[in-house]
């Protein structure tokens, strides 16, 4: 979210001088000269002069206005996934990065024999494991799913992670 | 950057702004405010008429706010484009009648860094000092070894990088980021 978030507030930065300069320059020019200088907003006052509100693109316009606004303030609302896991340290401030969290846990679940392939999806809360076992007897999903999942849990519970979240492990047998 | 929250800020009163104006527009527009309100002219409303009455005073007034507006985004704008969260060289608290002590903040970080690198199961370091020179952060980002006893690891560079670095600044209490992550690299391609 920073990385469009920059962009974003450099555009709202500018259009905020913009928008500061143009009311000083015209209020300036309609003081000195009586005359627009750099925007006929002769023409807009007319335009709202003979306008009403119920006019069609008033309403779409109304309408735009309020869905940008909302989309925006969903998205900054929002929480997105952790960049950072925080540990338990007394030292430091010190954090594993989700990345380095799915890593190591992912490592810990592929060192189990039988499992083909694994992904790990770490969220705030609750990381989820999703293994895959190489299909054949006796490498069944079922006869590995605890040796995967205690995998999973003892390399959580050494990253001492604070707080600790919650683990899913679902494996499943790779079809042919 | 140190702007981000900032940014954040901005874009939530600008989005409550939009939402705001667009209710506002909407609501008018399909008659909330009355059958009369709805069938009248854009501007035949009581602000646009105040303005229409008050314009000798209201439009300077709007000028300089427009001219406070403009400032504060152009120093929001710089902000953005030019200024770094990074600390310069820090200069040592302690007596300073026989003179003034400054560690450059690039010794100190070439130090951490080359301390870190140097344990086994380490893949990389960087470190930087952020906020003010006279009382910064220590970031450090580590990426470790997937085969590497991480634990063990991370309390190594607590307890000897970390410790020197605070030794080196004379303050036990520096503040410490210490971001960890794992190399799995090596492993996929052997999977």
């Amino acid at each position: 979210m920073r990385l469009i978030n920059r962009p974003l507030a450099a555009l709202l930065s500018i259009a905020l001088i913009t928008v500061g300069v143009l009311i000083i320059v015209e209020v300036a020019a309609d003081r000195i000269v009586n005359h627009p200088a750099l925007i006929h907003w002769h023409r807009v006052y007319d335009w709202a002069e003979r306008t009403s509100w119920t006019q069609g693109s008033v309403r779409v316009g109304s309408i735009v206005i309020v869905i940008l606004g909302v989309i925006l303030l969903l998205a900054q609302l929002r929480r997105g996934k952790p960049q950072r896991l925080p540990i338990d340290s007394d030292v430091t401030d010190a954090a594993y990065t989700r990345r380095g969290v799915a890593a190591t846990i992912r490592g810990a679940v592929n060192d189990v024999d039988g499992i083909n392939h694994s992904t790990v999806t770490v969220k705030r809360r609750k990381i989820t494991v999703r293994a895959t076992t190489a299909g054949r007897q006796p490498y069944t999903a079922q006869s590995l799913h605890e040796a995967a999942a205690q995998a999973a849990r003892h390399r959580l519970d050494t990253l001492a992670l604070s707080p600790a979240p919650t683990l899913a492990v679902r494996v499943t047998t790779r079809r042919r | 950057m140190h702007a981000d929250r900032t940014n954040r800020a901005m874009l939530v009163l600008f989005a409550v702004l939009l939402i705001a104006v667009g209710l506002m527009g909407a609501m008018t527009s399909f008659g909330a405010f009355g059958g009369l309100v709805e069938r009248a002219h854009l501007f035949a409303n009581p602000v646009s008429v105040y303005v229409g009455h008050h314009g000798g005073w209201l439009w300077p007034v709007t000028a300089a706010a427009g001219l406070v507006m403009a400032v504060l985004a152009l120093r929001w704008l710089a902000v953005l484009l030019f200024s770094t969260d990074r600390a310069g060289d820090i200069r040592l608290p302690g007596d300073h009648s026989a003179g003034r002590t400054t560690l450059l903040g690039a010794a100190l970080i070439d130090a951490i860094t080359e301390e870190i690198r140097a344990y086994p199961g380490v893949h990389s370091a960087k470190a930087r000092l952020i906020g003010d020179a006279t009382s910064p952060d220590l970031v450090i980002e580590t990426t470790l070894e997937l085969s590497a006893d991480l634990s063990a690891l991370r309390q190594r560079i607590e307890t000897n990088a970390v410790a020197h670095a605070r030794q080196a600044l004379d303050n036990p209490n520096l503040p410490v980021i210490l971001d960890l992550t794992v190399n799995d690299r090596h492993a996929r391609r052997l999977s």
